[in-house]
């Protein structure tokens, strides 16, 4: 609106009912509606920097949080196992265990956040601010996903510095590093979105979380290599999709796979494809938002 | 009382899936993980093999959250929904919101405690050796961390804060109190912390009762926990006579 006054003509002279320093809008003519054309660039990033400050807000419980938990977990084990210099392969199982850690805190946090985001709209009555504004259902999937991403990237960098404190962790392959970062993130903002939209009260996004992104999170390799599990678990594995964010993080770190990298690369594009359609097929039909 | 202690218990139990089944999911899960990354190494603590050295340990974990989030819980629910107030005009002493209270917190736990160990049987749990230490560092243990979270409930204003004093304070008590390992596998220096943490005798006391091992001597822990209860008590007693942040 203050646009429209700035290109104006001369302000005209202030109303009674004005005071000194009021921004003056000013109608050269009917309200004319800000051309979008055909990206929503504007509403995009005005959702995304709404979800950045959302997470932000409460910056010990979104980012400090994971970094204890991480801290806890890896002191637990690294004591309890510690003592036999336990290794995997010929890999001390600090250096393993690290970025089984930083993933699982991604995965969990970009869940923890769309999820939350949503439902919270959902059940303070302001999911109707999301919806009306002219933002598509892609730019609405990509500003939430973004948000998520961000968040589970600044968690993964809070809690890899954490434990780079205490173990020399080495990059061995920077773009593999990237690359499954994001995708985790991306592909549980996106879990977190169907979640969020599906959930009707917090108890249902507790259940989710409890009851399939812990444990799946858990049993994906994050503490132990695949090659452990019997045969027939091996192959209940690699249908895991979890498995594969993990595998490649760790990669990224330690230059060693379970499975191969091109299948864990083509997994995550396609994973995130595929609930990338699912979430925008929700958003276009109002699935659960529009009654 | 009994109404309010009822009341207490049934808000436990109403989404009992959730309470029941979340504690167990996750001793599984860690049950299952440690089992995975150890499997046959054989490795003995305290003299017994490792698995059935943590579920014990497990199994005092799920009690005292549960005993933690009995009282926080429901506390800040009912702040949240502006009711908590009720308490200054309700005909109980703070005596009797205590007791209340903390008797929801060791129902709850001793419940969740029984069936986490139902599920932990096939993995490797077992009988219990000391069924009375069992009993006592049970309802011990619950007593001391529901007192514990009447504190938290009280000082928290939202479920913000309270979330803080589970991931800061509470967890990182529970989690390096002895559950996972014994207390000769901390480096030196640590030890003397470790033993200042009144949590760790509960879960030495709960392995006790459970395997027969301990790492410290049973009779320890239980002048600990005495005092501890009764210090805490009588310090609840005090916050809800004031009426702490529930009377203005």
């Amino acid at each position: 609106m203050t646009d429209l006054a700035r290109g104006s003509a001369p302000t005209p002279p202030r109303g009674p009912t004005q005071a000194p320093g009021d921004k003056q809008f000013v109608l050269n003519g009917p309200p004319v509606a800000r051309p979008i054309g055909v990206v929503n660039w504007r509403g995009l990033w005005t959702l995304y920097v709404r979800e950045i400050t959302r997470f932000y807000k409460v910056g010990t419980q979104t980012l400090a949080a994971p970094v204890v938990t991480t801290l806890l977990f890896f002191t637990i084990f690294s004591v309890a196992l510690g003592g036999d210099a336990h290794t995997v392969g010929d890999l001390p199982f600090a250096l393993f265990l690290a970025p089984g850690l930083i993933m699982m805190s991604i995965l969990q946090n970009s869940f923890a956040n769309t999820s939350s985001s949503i439902l919270i709209s959902k059940v303070q009555g302001n999911i109707v601010d999301v919806l009306m504004p002219p933002l598509s259902p892609a730019e609405l999937t990509v500003a939430f996903v973004a948000g998520g991403v961000t968040r589970g990237i600044l968690v993964g960098l809070a809690t890899g510095i954490a434990l780079w404190v205490f173990v020399g962790l080495r990059i061995h392959d920077p773009v593999a590093l990237v690359f499954f970062g994001v995708a985790a993130s991306a592909m549980l903002s996106l879990l977190g979105l169907i979640g969020g939209i599906w959930a009707a009260k917090f108890d249902h996004i507790a259940a989710m979380t409890n009851f399939v992104v812990v444990p799946l999170s858990f049993l994906s390799g994050t503490f132990y290599s695949i090659g452990r599990l019997p045969e027939a678990w091996q192959i209940v594995a690699h249908l895991n999709p979890f498995f594969y964010t993990i595998d490649g993080f760790r990669y990224a770190f330690i230059g060693r796979l379970d499975s191969e990298l091109w299948l864990s690369v083509a997994v995550m594009i396609a994973i995130n494809a595929a609930l990338f359609t699912l979430v925008y097929r929700m958003f276009a039909t109002g699935y659960k938002l529009k009654s | 009382m009994a109404t309010f202690y009822r009341r207490e218990v049934h808000r436990g139990f109403k989404i009992w899936g959730i309470t029941l089944a979340a504690p167990a999911i996750r001793a599984l899960l860690f049950a299952g993980v440690f089992a995975l990354v150890v499997g046959s190494s054989g490795k003995i603590v305290l003299g017994i093999p490792f698995l059935e050295f943590l579920i014990p340990g497990l199994i005092a974990v799920a009690i005292l959250e549960r005993a933690f989030e009995s009282a926080a819980f429901s506390m800040v629910y009912d702040k949240t929904e502006g009711i908590f107030g009720d308490l200054a005009t309700a005909p109980l002493t703070p005596g009797e919101l205590v007791l209340a209270y903390a008797g929801a917190s060791v129902t709850g736990g001793l419940i969740v405690g029984a069936v986490v160990w139902l599920a932990l049987l096939p993995l490797g749990g077992q009988v219990p050796a000391e069924p009375l230490a069992l009993v006592y560092f049970a309802v011990a243990g619950s007593l001391i961390v529901g007192l514990f979270s009447q504190i938290a409930g009280l000082w928290a204003l939202k479920w913000d804060y309270l979330a803080g004093v589970q991931t800061f304070i509470f967890l990182p008590f529970v989690f390096l109190s002895g559950v996972f390992f014994s207390l000769d596998q901390l480096p030196e220096a640590l030890q003397p912390w470790a033993r200042a943490n009144p949590i760790f005798y509960l879960v030495d006391g709960v392995r006790f009762g459970i395997t027969g091992r301990a790492d410290t001597d049973p009779l320890t822990g239980v002048i600990v926990t005495l005092v501890c209860i009764i210090a805490l008590s009588a310090f609840n007693y005090r916050l809800f006579a004031i009426g702490y942040r529930f009377k203005s």
